[in-house]
């Protein structure tokens, strides 16, 4: 083991705060060869992050290393003392952790920030330092390096505050980087950038790298083996392409089957994991994962299966480590099979409109607060004339980065703010202009499930009168006749009628999303506004959430306006996308064919720069560069064309017209759409 | 930054006339209104008469007072019934003495509590931590006098290290050459500030520490004395202007009570014995002025926050 | 039942959870300062004033034959005042005094700050500037200078006394309860509400009020705190009731004259009640705060 430049061994650590002790780590073994590339995935609070942040020594308070070693390049990281510690972060090792903005010291210039380090290790003056971190920074792709050393992190993209972050990382060239979720909290075009990034930066500094995230997609392309972990173990190790083509551990292929990438037929279910993660306050006996998995056996409710090395059966022969006690057979046993059998009918879709936008726009005036105004303009244009008819019984997707305006396009059609200019029909009544008591009756009809459902509870509210709310306000039935439908409300979206008597900060955030979904549906309305409401959860559950949505449209002939930036999500469920940029909708139409043949060279970057969770797929495309302009003040013409790859002098100029160029339905705003050219051709 | 500053400075504006609006309601409140303020208790109802007429007290209130307000524009505040002279030049003696005071007192208070407040953050949950917790509670359910009493008790009659009494120069270097008997007047005002400072710079610090960029810095390499200094100090210092800003009127009162009870020459003596001696156009003079400079004290340390915080700065 | 039921089938799931009221009272009884607090604050108001019912004593008239006497002297354990009155009998009906202005003055300060600050929070825009530079123009002005000026305008009773403190002290409850209610209007489940089909009033009377309620009981006790230092500084300043009342603040204030000649327990005692009422009210208003704080109430 010699040739290893980070070893980990059983590793062991626990968080204690005032009222328990988590075992978050028991037993973890990894292993890292200088220049290899390892990805650590798991759900939240399977112990990922943690084990990244034990090898630096960095626990949060409370936490410490209770057993194990940590064995870097000679040293047991461990056991080391502070000023060992001191001498490896940010040395020989880097770290980049998720929110770029909150981990950048606000109050610190980005010169400062990222010469730190060298003045620390390597004892360069000041004027060293700084022209070194004005190299690191150029070499992470900063325009004018030197101008923004100068800048304070809030005047900065996401995106380059990342890059900064990696840039403070990378200054001393170390020889390990850690990556904890480094791209989580961007936008998918950032994201892809900043992926890029780092495999570029590894290629040239030839250094290890740890890459923990929860997106099964980011790993797939970005690293050399991957570790699956489980409640505070090691469940799966292997190299990507056998674990991504073959997963051993039951855990691993049931998270595989969960994701609606991976969904075999859009009309099928998506599998679950049912369950939660055990809490790890207590030890649990036997195999962790046991009381989720489907084909557990009384064996594995009583022994803990050891972590087994095995050769792989697939290519290249590497090391293939699980455990489990009843193991994936590659052979016979596909993937497919954990799926859950097909619903008995298909969903119901008719061809009458229930919601009609016409030209609808918001604009946010921009002297509202002292601090909340940029230079040069008057308002913000959040929504800039949207146009688009829903059909009563489908799901009409909207997907688009943050600040294209598709949560302020549902709080719109909800009725939560009022356009600035346009119609908004429902079912032909123009609701922007219906009086109170319309509007009452009206707001029956449509309703909002919310992103956060927690921030949507009165805290103070048991979940009783939470659901009783709606019912007492339309003043629908007497006491008997609200209890009777709270519990059969209950009963639909899958929790247990004594919910009731608890108050919402006592249920998980899947929990939280099937009573935000009751509590929608508590007046039965015909159409709801779904806002994100799967993207806060981890994988197994955003799959319960998604299949539930999807057995009570089906039920009840629900319609839904579907707003994600997760295009694999909207694909799974939508019948009709809108894709929108900066205010616009730019292309429309059924989701196989805006998903299957883009005619927006919008929607192809977005396309192009989506992560498969398919470490053997080819590279397509040119992904997405540069940034989302500013929405107060949008470029002329086509808001896209500071971006587009294709772009000439009347897109500066005109703004596209939507068209029809392929087939009816499915429109497009640009003046050069991508039209396949023929059956021979390929698209562009 | 520009728009912060016009819209800042124009609600101060505002706010002030809001404040001579007030001591104006109080003018008419007194017994026998603003003649009886200026004439004197002695006045007879026909003189009375004729000075209203005279002086246009006898017009509607919103003419007396744009009157008001140009006379406070002029510098105009009055006569003191007792003390023959302007309230103008009266306060002109005392202010200063009173911002070397209270200036003394959050020197004073700054130098020790942001320490504390370290020290408390770094040992939370220690013996030490519970003990200086314990003393601030106490510092502030303390009043100013009781306090004041005890040190002069103790350091001024049963150990005789310091004077009972504060300074009674006529000049600022004269006040500043004794002093020893600063020492007493000085510590009893700060003593309050450093316990709502400290508590301040605890909470401030904690919340600094559980940041994530201090995680940032510690993966950089960096010793937790050094985060401290370089990271965390800077960021928790900086609400600190804000937190002066709000705390003035407590200062200041302070100072009132302070000066009254050490015999400290400043504007909180003078207050207290017009107040004693019914002195009403010194009483209310006084009162707009300290109106007026908590105002502009507060403006200063909103400004100095917006200059000190790059996130608001920044914002053009 | 699909598999995706499974994870809302939690153990405890069956128990009902215990009320909110009662689990603020148990987080508030856990801890230890705030319970010292309560105690003590009991303790003295059972002193004050059920205290003169055991310990009979004159305090309308005085007799000098009688005054400065020490403490331990016969009939008198904490000695007499230079005017001859029992100090322990003048600590019980000095307190009475200083308590119930305190608690009066500092519950009309917050209902009258709670009451305008809702309303400038939920109307918002310009009444909200409006009321809230009013506010400002008050709080600019010291509060003891403003109530030394009311109070050397009118000579105050116990009423008066109770309105002139509490016509200075609602303006920081005032402000509090604005931002509070700013943040709360704008809360997810109030827009929840508003897409049911609820209203104004429901949004006030059925979330915003029972939210913000811990806010206002929590300012409510360091108003008190506030209004008895008040009640002190006047008094200590010579602006307060007129003799033969009496409150703690006056006592020390009339104690100061005879500290050169060593006569402390004209000094101490109205002292440290002073300061052990206004700890014990800032100590159960911390304690509150914690207990109303719901996201400690998860375990």
């Amino acid at each position: 083991m010699t040739d290893k430049l980070l070893t980990i061994e059983d590793l062991h650590v626990e968080i204690a705060s005032r009222a328990r002790t988590v075992h978050a780590l028991d037993g973890v073994d990894l292993d890292l060869a200088p220049g290899e590339a390892l990805g650590i995935v798991g759900e939240s609070g399977c112990g990922k992050t943690m084990t990244a942040l034990s090898v630096l020594g960095l626990l949060p308070n409370g936490g410490r290393i209770t057993g194990g070693r940590v064995l870097f390049d000679g040293t047991d990281l461990a056991a080391a003392a502070q000023p060992v510690l001191r001498d490896v972060r940010g040395n020989t090792i880097g770290m980049v952790f998720q929110d770029p903005l909150t981990s950048l010291n606000p109050t610190m210039t980005i010169g400062a920030q990222v010469a730190e380090p060298l003045v620390l290790h390597t004892g360069a003056t000041k004027a060293e330092a700084w022209r070194k971190a004005e190299e690191t920074l150029r070499l992470v792709g900063m325009p004018q390096p030197g101008e923004r050393m100068k800048n304070y992190p809030h005047q900065l993209s996401g995106g380059m505050r990342q890059r900064v972050a990696i840039a403070m990382a990378l200054v001393c060239e170390p020889k390990l980087l850690i990556a904890d979720e480094p791209t989580t909290a961007l936008d998918v075009t950032t994201q892809h950038q900043i992926l890029e990034l780092i495999d570029e930066l590894r290629d040239r500094l030839g250094m290890a790298m740890i890459l923990v995230t929860h997106d099964l997609g980011v790993i797939a392309k970005r690293v050399d083996k991957v570790a699956v972990m489980y409640a505070g173990k090691v469940a799966e190790r292997a190299g990507v392409r056998p674990l991504f083509a073959a997963p051993r551990h039951r855990y691993t292929q049931a998270l595989f089957a969960a994701l609606p990438e991976r969904a075999a037929d859009e009309s099928q279910p998506l599998a679950t994991i049912p369950g939660l993660p055990p809490s790890l306050v207590v030890r649990p006996t036997g195999c962790r994962f046991a009381p989720r998995c489907a084909f557990a056996t009384d064996e594995c409710r009583a022994a803990e299966p050891e972590l087994t090395d095995a050769l792989d059966p697939g290519e290249g022969g590497g090391e293939h480590a699980f455990a489990c006690f009843h193991p994936v057979d590659p052979e016979t046993d596909p993937v497919a099979e954990v799926v859950p059998p097909a619903p008995e009918a298909a969903p119901v879709r008719t061809d009458e409109s229930l919601l009609t936008l016409r030209e609808v726009a918001k604009e946010y005036p921009l002297n509202s607060g002292p601090f909340a105004r940029r230079k040069g303009a008057a308002a913000v244009s959040a929504v800039a004339g949207v146009s688009l008819t829903v059909k009563r019984g489908e799901t009409f997707g909207i997907v688009g980065e943050s600040g294209c305006g598709k949560s302020t396009l549902g709080r719109m059609v909800v009725g939560l703010e009022a356009p600035t200019g346009g119609e908004i029909r429902f079912e032909g009544q123009d609701i922007t202009a219906l009086g109170r008591k319309e509007l009452r009756a009206h707001r029956r009809e449509v309703q909002l499930m919310f992103q956060d459902s927690y921030a949507s509870m009165d805290p103070r509210s048991r979940v009783g009168a939470i659901l009783r709310e709606p019912l007492v306000i339309q003043g629908i039935g007497d006491r008997a006749a609200q209890d009777a439908r709270i519990a059969e409300l209950l009963d639909e979206v899958g929790l247990p009628r004594g919910a009731v008597d608890r108050y919402p900060h006592e249920f998980s955030g899947g929990q939280r999303q099937r009573l935000g979904l009751a509590r929608a549906l508590a007046l039965s309305p015909a159409l709801v506004v779904a806002d994100e409401p799967v993207s806060a959860l981890d994988v197994s559950v955003q799959a319960q959430i998604l299949n539930l949505m999807r057995d009570l449209q089906r039920d009840k002939g629900l319609t839904y306006l579907f707003i994600s930036h997760d295009l694999a999500v909207v694909r799974y469920l939508a019948d009709t996308v809108g894709v929108m940029y900066l205010g616009k909708l730019v292309e429309t139409g059924p989701a196989e064919a805006v998903f299957g043949t883009p005619l927006h060279p919008y929607t192809r970057g977005l396309l192009d720069t989506v992560n498969e969770p398919d470490p053997t797929a080819e590279p397509t495309g040119t992904p997405l560069g540069g940034e989302t302009p500013s929405a107060a003040a949008p470029p002329s013409g086509c808001r896209f064309r500071t971006r587009c790859p294709i772009a000439q002098d009347i897109c500066a100029t005109t703004e596209p017209p939507p068209a029809e160029p392929t087939a009816a339905g499915h429109r497009v705003a640009c003046h050069f759409p991508l039209v396949p050219a023929g059956p021979g051709a390929a698209g562009a | 930054m520009t728009r912060f500053l016009i819209k800042r400075v124009g609600q101060a504006v505002i706010v002030l006339f809001l404040v001579s609006i007030i001591v104006f309601v109080l003018l008419h409140l007194l017994p026998g209104g603003p003649a009886r303020a200026i004439l004197g208790p002695t006045a007879t109802p026909d003189s009375i008469a004729h000075f209203n007429h005279q002086q246009g007290y006898d017009r509607s209130l919103p003419v007396q007072y744009v009157q008001y307000l140009g006379r406070l524009l002029t510098g105009d505040l009055g006569e003191s019934y007792k003390l023959n002279q302007s309230v103008t030049s009266l306060i002109g003696e005392r202010l200063p003495k009173t911002l070397v005071l209270t200036g003394l007192a959050i020197v004073l208070a700054a130098i020790l509590a942001i320490p504390l407040g370290i020290i408390q953050a770094v040992r939370r949950g220690k013996a030490a931590d519970y003990v200086l917790t314990g003393a601030a509670f106490l510092a502030y359910a303390t009043p100013v006098f009781f306090l004041g009493l005890i040190l002069i008790l103790v350091f001024s009659q049963q150990l005789q290290i310091f004077p009972a009494e504060a300074p009674q120069a006529d000049t600022i270097g004269g006040i500043l050459s004794e002093l020893p008997a600063l020492v007493l007047p000085v510590v009893t005002m700060a003593l309050g500030i450093i316990a709502a400072f400290s508590r301040y710079m605890r909470s401030a610090v904690l919340d600094n520490l559980s940041e994530e960029y201090v995680r940032t810095a510690r993966a950089k390499g960096q010793s937790e004395a050094r985060i401290m200094a370089r990271h965390v100090l800077r960021n928790a210092l900086i609400p600190l202007a804000t937190l002066l800003g709000l705390y003035l009127p407590t200062l200041i009162s302070g100072a009132l009570v302070v000066e009254s009870m050490f015999n400290y020459p400043g504007m909180g003596l003078l207050f207290w014995n017009s107040a004693q001696g019914s002195d009403f156009p010194v009483l209310l003079g006084v009162t707009l002025v300290v109106g007026v400079a908590t105002v502009i004290g507060s403006l200063i340390t909103d400004i100095a926050y917006a200059v000190l915080d790059p996130r608001i700065r920044s914002v053009s | 039942m699909t598999a995706a039921a499974v994870e809302a089938t939690q153990p405890e799931a069956a128990v009902a959870t215990p009320s909110l009221a009662r689990r603020t009272l148990s987080v508030f009884a856990r801890n230890k300062l705030a319970l010292l607090g309560a105690v003590l604050l009991v303790g003295l108001i059972a002193f004050c004033f059920l205290g003169p019912l055991i310990h009979h004593t004159d305090q309308v008239h005085t007799d000098l034959s009688q005054a400065n006497l020490a403490p331990g002297s016969a009939g008198h354990p904490l000695g007499t005042t230079d005017l001859g009155y029992d100090m322990l009998g003048r600590l019980m009906y000095g307190g009475q005094t200083s308590l119930e202005v305190g608690l009066a003055a500092g519950l009309l300060a917050t209902l009258f700050g709670t009451v305008y600050g809702a309303v400038a929070g939920y109307f918002g825009g310009w009444v909200d500037a409006a009321m809230m530079r009013i506010t400002d123009a008050a709080l600019a002005i010291p509060a003891l200078f403003l109530l030394v000026v009311v109070a050397a305008i009118i000579t105050p009773s116990k009423p008066v006394l109770i309105l002139i403190i509490a016509s200075v002290a609602w303006l920081s409850p005032a402000r509090l309860i604005r931002g509070e209610a700013l943040a709360l209007r704008s809360r997810d489940y109030i827009h929840a509400m508003r897409l049911m089909g609820g209203g104004g009033s429901r949004a006030v009377f059925q979330h915003i009020v029972p939210n913000a309620i811990g806010t206002v009981i929590v300012n409510a006790t360091f108003q008190i705190a506030d209004a008895i230092l008040y009640v002190a500084y006047l008094s200590f300043l010579g602006l307060s009731i007129p003799p033969p009342a009496a409150d703690w603040g006056s006592m020390l204030s009339s104690g100061i004259t005879y500290t050169q000649v060593g006569y402390w327990w004209l000094i101490f005692p109205p002292g440290i009640a002073i300061v052990l009422v206004v700890a014990a009210f800032n100590f159960i208003g911390d304690g509150l705060r914690d207990a109303f704080d719901v996201r400690l109430q998860k375990n």
